[in-house]
């Protein structure tokens, strides 16, 4: 590979789609384990079971970026030309709001030990998380479909920007309820 | 048994070893399946107990177990919860009669010894006399011993890892494997059963706690996380036991709690503690026990009865310890409980009732129970013993990494590199750049943990890069490559992009990230969850006020003429009230507040700057250099937006002065391709 746009969907052999389940991605970095894995290569020589690591290290790594659905798609992001992080997008004051509003109510959660109510808010944020996903794969889809310019590609991305702007605070906002979850637990 | 007939042209035999806190088996496979060896005292089971006599004479297992209330001094038991520990890691709030070595200097501490009066001996000493007597009884009746697999906890760090197979190369074995337990433990079930599927392995031994989930699927063996607590198990019960028994002699005034553990002498140590074990023992299978032992005064002796239901609610907490990283290992797979194929249960402490029905209320099902608990991880290290001597493919393991890698940044944040839970082999490559103008060495610290802060995780290892050119603060691009592979060992490389000046460092298992340690370092993070957030953004916005500052005042430098008087005095005061609050701060909406203020003030003259930088572009100006000018020119209100941004999203992979870099063309060190946190 002498692209400088690493590849994970390429290679995992995935269609570069948003869409994907993590029992595919599971399966495919099992199946591709069982040739590159360096166990399998244990009496190669040096240089060959040096490329082979590299391999596998590749496989490992792609299906990480692959996991994350805010690294999955700032990956297709980047293979469209777009470098998701250079590119700001503004939040919605109302989407703000409203994550602001539901951090107070996770603090308070926190600092009362009510587990049944935290446990509540990683349901809720996470049945968001899932369905704003299902979003994303529909913008990507839209982008896909449109064979526009690169003009209407770009203006087509705005939407998309600021889905993965709130993937990406959910995201946060998961991790922090998850460590008051073991921490109140 | 029919007589093996010796057939003297039969290659050797590769034999598996679990190494345990309390018992040690070897086992080897025979027509396909695992056959644990009988050991030197007639059992499959050996205590892990090594005596060392006054003669020079060492004993291993039951015999070196009646010594622990007769000489407890000389009788090393659980040696491994000391595998891979400095000198000063060893903390005397536990029952045990050992006597620490005082190191003669720094250098010495790095390994701990026991004190045996006399001489001295390390883990590794210990740890090898216990394989040593393992191997020998497995050549008595295999007559020739090939390769051998040793198992340890997933938790287990490099040097622990490192010292068990010093340990084995001390005993003369030739160590193809280090494996993991719970994955040992799967391959059992997985190979005697031919399951696929979900599992979690439940693996609570005399020491370490261990908890995976993995996926099974035709041979191979995805970890999909692991997690644990390696200062718990069936040791913590029997500690909590031989505190009430003391409680019942007369210690602690008759309090359990009060117990000074260092006040009671090693014999009485060892006798209550052998007594404990056998009540924890007799709980199993019966509803109370009752035990006579000497009084403290000597007036006669003390009837002690403890009781299954007072056990069970003693052990509670430990319980407790233990579904917290269940749950947390579940959530890191990103798998339900009901989604569970099968719990399979590890370790002589999984025996105990209370902790059989913790589990299945845990996961919401029974746990399997086909292969005795003591043997099932002797029994997968045969296995994977086997059929690495064949080089068969018939298996593959993909483990994890237990714990987070990352880098220290400016402030003393961590950028994570390489999450907890990452599949190995992997690499991993983030870029930063420079904080200075004129900066010429970069340090690079590594660490290991889950905190936010760098001084709060496990520090790895330290090293510069130097001999990089002086350039403008935030033009030099030092690329950060982690590569850790099949064996677990990391290797840290540093480049710096324009240049090309590089250097790799091999993260040498010397450091000695204790499996407490690791334990402290998860359980500090839940502890602190929330103030180490607030911690790292005040530390962050610190960082980034000063960098706005500096970035006025190289501004400043330039293109002052465009502002009036009035604008000035503004620019100027705003300037003063953010160099205030970098200093002084104790919340990071303070500093905020004051980017903000001067990124109002600076608006205006943020877009003359930006016209005149255009204008120059069109004077003819080389492209380049106009380049560079639009860049200067974004200067403050760009950087601004972008700290804001920031700051919103809360992203956690935001430090600012440490920029992660753009997918890069990847090179021929060992770690491959970016990365972003």
């Amino acid at each position: 590979m002498t692209s400088s746009v690493f590849d994970p969907f390429a290679r995992l052999g995935l269609e570069p789609r948003f869409a994907l389940d993590v029992e595919t991605l599971d399966a495919r970095q099992r199946e591709l384990a069982r040739t590159l894995h360096p166990d399998r290569h244990v009496g190669a020589q040096a240089s060959e079971r040096r490329r082979v690591l590299n391999e596998a290290m590749d496989v490992n790594r792609a299906y990480r970026e692959l996991k994350d659905p805010v690294s999955r798609a700032e990956a297709l992001l980047r293979l469209r030309g777009f470098e998701p992080e250079a590119t700001q997008s503004t939040m919605e004051p109302g989407f703000l709001m409203e994550m602001l509003e539901r951090r107070e109510a996770l603090s308070e959660a926190r600092a009362k030990g009510d587990l049944p109510r935290v446990r509540e808010f990683a349901r809720e944020v996470n049945a968001e998380f899932r369905s704003l996903q299902d979003r994303v794969a529909t913008a990507f889809d839209a982008l896909d479909s449109g064979a526009s310019p690169a003009g209407a590609a770009t203006a087509g991305q705005a939407p998309l920007l600021a889905l993965l702007g709130r993937l990406r605070y959910l995201r946060r906002f998961l991790e922090e309820v998850a460590a008051i979850e073991d921490e109140i637990g | 048994m029919l007589l093996d007939i010796y057939d003297p042209k039969a290659p050797p035999k590769a034999i598996g070893i679990d190494l345990g806190t309390t018992n040690s088996i070897v086992a080897y496979v025979r027509d396909g399946h695992p056959v644990a060896l009988i050991n030197c005292d007639g059992q499959e089971l050996l205590p892990s107990v090594v005596h060392y006599a006054d003669h020079g004479q060492v004993q291993v297992g039951r015999t070196a177990q009646s010594y622990v209330s007769r000489d407890p001094e000389r009788t090393i038991v659980s040696v491994k919860r000391f595998m891979g520990k400095g000198a000063n890691d060893v903390a005397g709030e536990r029952l045990g009669a050992y006597r620490f070595a005082r190191p003669a200097n720094e250098d010495d501490a790095r390994v701990v010894r026991f004190d045996l009066g006399g001489r001295t001996v390390s883990p590794v000493e210990v740890s090898a006399e216990i394989l040593k007597s393992l191997a020998g009884s497995a050549r008595d009746q295999l007559r020739s011993v090939g390769g051998a697999v040793i198992t340890v906890p997933a938790y287990f760090d490099d040097a622990q890892r490192q010292a068990t197979k010093d340990a084995g190369k001390l005993a003369g074995l030739d160590v193809l494997r280090l494996l993991n337990e719970p994955t040992a433990a799967a391959l059992a079930y997985g190979l005697e059963s031919k399951n696929n599927g979900l599992f979690v392995v439940f693996d609570l031994g005399g020491g370490t706690f261990d908890v995976t989930v993995l996926q099974l699927d035709d041979g191979v063996f995805q970890v999909k996380s692991t997690g644990g607590d390696t200062a718990l198990g069936g040791d913590d019960m029997d500690q909590i036991i031989a505190k009430r028994l003391l409680a019942s002699m007369g210690y602690g005034n008759g309090d359990a709690t009060q117990i000074d553990v260092e006040s009671v002498p090693p014999e009485v140590v060892g006798l209550v503690l052998g007594a404990a074990r056998d009540v924890k023992h007799r709980l199993t299978d019966e509803e109370r026990a009752v035990i006579q032992l000497p009084r403290r005064d000597g007036k006669g002796e003390a009837t002690c009865v403890i009781t299954r239901a007072e056990f069970t609610d003693a052990i509670l907490p430990l319980l407790e310890r233990a579904g917290r990283a269940c749950r947390r290992a579940l959530r890191d797979a990103g798998v339900q409980a009901d989604a569970l194929d099968g719990v399979i249960l590890v370790g002589g402490a999984t025996r105990v009732p209370a902790v059989k029905r913790y589990v299945a209320e845990l996961f919401s099902q029974e746990p399997l129970a086909g292969i005795d608990p003591d043997l099932v991880v002797a029994a997968g290290a045969a296995l994977h013993a086997d059929q690495l001597s064949r080089s068969s493919d018939e298996v593959l393991l993909l483990d994890v990494i237990p714990l987070s890698l990352g880098i220290e940044t400016m402030g003393g944040a961590v950028d994570r590199i390489l999450p907890r839970n990452t599949t190995i082999p992997a690499g991993a490559k983030s870029t930063f750049t420079t904080y200075a103008d004129g900066q010429t060495g970069f340090e690079i610290h590594v660490v290991q943990g889950e905190r936010e802060l760098a001084k709060d995780c496990r520090s790895l290892a330290r090293f510069t890069l130097r001999g990089i050119p002086a350039l403008p603060a935030g033009h030099a691009r030092l690329e950060i490559g982690f590569g850790i592979d099949e064996n677990g060992l990391l290797h840290v490389s540093a480049k710096e992009l324009l240049t090309g000046i590089e250097q790799t460092v091999e993260v040498k298992p010397s450091y000695g990230l204790t499996d407490e340690q690791v334990e402290e370092m998860l359980i500090d993070a839940l502890d602190h969850g929330e103030s180490d957030f607030e911690l790292r953004r005040l530390v962050e916005s610190r960082v980034e006020g000063e960098r706005i500052l500096l970035a006025t005042r190289k501004a400043l430098d330039v293109d002052a003429d465009l502002l009036d008087a009035d604008q000035r005095s503004r620019v100027d005061s705003a300037i003063r009230e953010l160099e205030q609050a970098t200093q002084s701060a104790s919340k990071p909406a303070q500093i905020e507040g004051a980017i903000a203020a001067l990124d109002h003030a600076t608006h205006d003259w943020a877009g003359a700057r930006m016209n005149r930088a255009i204008k120059g572009a069109l004077g003819g100006v080389a492209v380049t250099a106009v380049e560079k000018d639009v860049q200067g020119a974004r200067g403050v209100d760009v950087q601004v937006a972008e700290h804001a941004e920031n700051r919103t999203a809360m992203s956690p992979g935001s430090a600012v002065v440490f920029e992660t870099g753009d997918t890069l063309e990847r090179d021929d060190t060992p770690a491959v391709g970016a990365e972003r946190p």
